[in-house]
């Protein structure tokens, strides 16, 4: 029996959200870890008590990490990882992952811009045949970006999460929910572009 | 030969046997335009290698024939010892799949032929730099590394040029041993065998498969592969790599447009890792190489009868073309090429319509940056998102989001993260330094309909400041982009949209009068009336 995978603290768990997230309200905080709202709030008033995280009221308000925030998750997620000693599997999936994002955002592209007699021109939606062909091509790209994630997932319980949200995203866009594959805050890029800020911040490697 | 044609002005096939790329450069052959020496390998030895899952019989002898006449035209040894033959091994099938398949240079540089390398041209720096580009484009498309973890080790390493490269290429040999079946053969041959196979197995890659689905393209075809000489741009002052349109994509206007990298190898061109020169640079530093690109361009054009793109490489001061594309020229550009064309009495006005599809107009449509006045251009990139934005310089989505209140912001970051959403959804616009039209950032720009520009190399962003081009601008200075052309400029240019431009009204008088038509119909319905009395004569 390999040895189960690390599950997170859930006060961790939202921390690292914000991190990967960046500034957003409640709703999307809860989505992305996938716990009720109430639950959500209530850590957050904790990590703001730490001066962890604050909130900007209003309007467009919402949650963000603090500096103090910022560093205690890249020092708690750093220790995760090699406390639960998945470093190597980690930094295997990831270069997996590295793989797969050029195809993604070609997907992506594709999906937003299109060539026809050798101009490319935004893609009006006009035309269901090309949107399938490249829903076509999404759900192939999710059975090898899925294996990626479990393997994740395996690793650290948390990533589990982001096989959910991906495969979510897909169905959504393909029974018709087309805002699902690059628009919308749950969609499928901005799941996939958070998953790639979490490997980023995990394996600590900058933006560069 | 069954399988393999030469690169010779005598070689017959067409494009689906040797491929766009080998094709093109039979044709500048023909042209007797400068061309590497060398041959392709077919499409057709492609599609018997993935039916079959190996070479078809006979192509190894052919291969080492091919190798063997290179080496006498050349009159240099693969692998060494002495003058070695280096090579570049391209795909490239009947239709370009643009950065879709495989490329790897600079193959054949053994250890000893490498030593060869620095012992002919007496710069070891050179020859160290060469087999780095081999074996990390060996490493990424035979061992399938992702670039970023090559990037990841080829950044370490410390001490002078030539030990850093020497501690670079040790890194790279380390992580392919690590990670690949076998390591990188130090046989010359072999190298180029196991090349062609994963040129050939590239074409069933997802993302050349999803290119091929979404661009109608049959998966049956297969790339040829074209072998040749490898000539130098990173060989010293008097050597480097550019790209060149034998008209200005952004207008049409009849002047060469491109970009120049001196001392570089063209992957660093395309790659848009480099910060580039404009290709008018070449006119000063390396006239007599300038002057052969005119001349090629002109004759290029003539056979063509259109604008055209080539890939182009100079080495010691010899220029050297790669690769030539026909057209490629979009929008308001395109209208005026063929207005132009017709003009100059190298096509008919029948035909200056015919170049002209409907799609073209609707991009006419766009507004851009009047670029035919003075401009005080910040910086260039890479158009990502179509559509001008105006707005005040902001460097952290913090402060855009808190400007925005305010008035419109340009969010001008190093690259983005899902951390910068919230100042991208209240920017007008966006700027990055690095990434390409497919970048996170494009992606996220275009599904929130705001203008964007990626890529623009010598952007640096700082705390609450700009640089680029030597000159620092402060956040809230006003600027506006061009998602189009890639344009960064200081202030408030004027923005051009399609009716003033006198080259679309002129070809839409030629449109009415063949189809008779009036003149106060859309534009499209204008031109669509004209191609279907030129496509349906009675």
């Amino acid at each position: 029996m390999p040895n189960p995978a690390h599950a997170t603290g859930t006060d961790l768990l939202v921390l690292h959200a914000l991190r990967c997230v960046g500034f957003a309200g409640l709703a999307r905080v809860s989505e992305a870890v996938g716990l009720p709202e109430p639950d959500v709030e209530s850590e957050l008033i904790d990590l703001a008590v730490a001066g962890l995280v604050t909130r900007v009221p209003g309007d467009f308000g919402g949650w963000g990490l603090t500096e103090a925030g910022r560093a205690a998750d890249a020092e708690r997620i750093r220790d995760e990882l090699d406390t639960a000693g998945v470093r190597t599997a980690v930094t295997r999936a990831y270069e997996d992952f590295l793989v797969l994002n050029p195809e993604l955002l070609d997907l992506c592209t594709a999906w937003q811009m299109r060539s026809v007699d050798g101009v490319i021109a935004p893609n009006d939606h006009t035309d269901p045949g090309y949107d399938s062909r490249v829903l076509e091509r999404f759900a192939d790209f999710h059975r090898r970006a899925d294996a990626v994630c479990a393997e994740l997932s395996a690793a650290l319980l948390r990533f589990q999460r982001y096989r959910d949200r991906l495969a979510d995203a897909l169905a959504r866009a393909r029974s018709g929910a087309l805002d699902y594959v690059v628009d919308d805050m749950g969609s499928y890029h901005t799941v996939w572009f958070q998953l790639h800020e979490d490997l980023l911040a995990t394996l600590g490697i900058p933006r560069h | 030969m069954t399988w393999i044609h030469p690169l010779s002005a005598q070689t017959e096939e067409n494009a689906n046997v040797l491929g766009g790329k080998g094709h093109g450069l039979v044709t500048l052959r023909r042209l007797g335009l400068p061309v590497p020496p060398g041959f392709v390998i077919s499409t057709g030895a492609c599609r018997a290698f993935l039916r079959d899952g190996q070479l078809p019989e006979g192509l190894g002898a052919e291969l080492a024939a091919a190798v063997s006449a290179l080496e006498a035209t050349t009159r240099r040894r693969f692998g060494g010892p002495g003058r070695p033959l280096v090579v570049a091994v391209r795909s490239g099938g009947g239709v370009s799949m643009p950065g879709m398949m495989s490329t790897i240079l600079n193959l054949g540089l053994t250890t000893e032929a490498t030593a060869g390398l620095a012992a002919e041209t007496g710069d070891l720096r050179f020859a160290l730099d060469s087999r780095l580009r081999f074996l990390s484009g060996f490493a990424a498309t035979v061992a399938g590394l992702a670039p970023e973890s090559l990037e990841a080790v080829t950044r370490r390493g410390s001490g002078g040029e030539e030990t850093r490269l020497a501690g670079a290429i040790a890194a790279v040999e380390a992580l392919i041993r690590e990670r690949a079946a076998e390591p990188v053969p130090d046989d010359a041959m072999r190298q180029l065998e196991l090349a062609v196979r994963a040129v050939f197995s590239s074409w069933h890659t997802p993302r050349a498969r999803t290119y091929r689905e979404l661009h109608g393209l049959s998966h049956e075809s297969g790339t040829a592969v074209t072998v040749q000489a490898m000539v130098f741009g990173n060989r010293g002052d008097h050597s480097g790599s550019g790209v060149a349109f034998s008209r200005d994509p952004n207008t049409g206007e009849s002047t060469p447009f491109g970009e120049v990298l001196f001392g570089c190898q063209g992957e660093d061109v395309v790659s848009g890792g480099s910060v580039t020169r404009p290709l008018s640079e070449l006119a000063e530093r390396e006239p007599a190489v300038w002057a052969g690109l005119l001349e090629a361009m002109g004759r290029i054009e003539e056979h063509y009868r259109d604008a055209c793109h080539v890939e182009f490489t100079f080495e010691a001061g010899r220029l050297w073309l790669l690769q030539v594309r026909p057209g490629g020229l979009a929008g308001r550009a395109a209208v005026r090429v063929a207005v132009d064309l017709a003009d100059e009495g190298l096509i008919s006005r029948r035909e200056a319509l015919l170049l002209i599809s409907p799609r073209h107009l609707r991009h006419v449509r766009i507004p851009r940056i009047e670029t035919a006045g003075t401009l005080d251009v910040l910086t260039r990139g890479l158009g990502a998102c179509p559509g001008v934005a105006v707005g005040r310089v902001a460097t952290t989505a913090d402060r855009a989001a808190r400007m925005a209140a305010e008035g419109p912001v340009i969010l001008v970051r190093p690259q983005t993260s899902p951390l910068d959403m919230h100042g991208l959804a209240a920017a007008a616009g966006v700027v990055t330094a690095r990434g390409g039209p497919t970048s996170h950032a494009a992606v996220v720009a275009r599904s929130m309909g705001r203008p964007a520009v990626v890529g623009a190399v010598d952007l640096t962003v700082d705390v609450a400041s700009v640089q680029a081009g030597g000159r620092t601008l402060p956040e809230g200075t006003v600027i506006t982009i061009d998602g189009t052309g890639g344009e960064v400029v200081v202030g408030t240019p004027r923005i051009i949209t399609a009716p003033t431009d006198p080259h679309l009204h002129r070809l839409l008088a030629w449109a009415d009068e063949i189809s008779s038509g009036d003149s106060g119909r859309d534009h499209i319905e204008r031109l669509t009336a004209a191609h279907a009395v030129l496509l349906n004569p009675r």
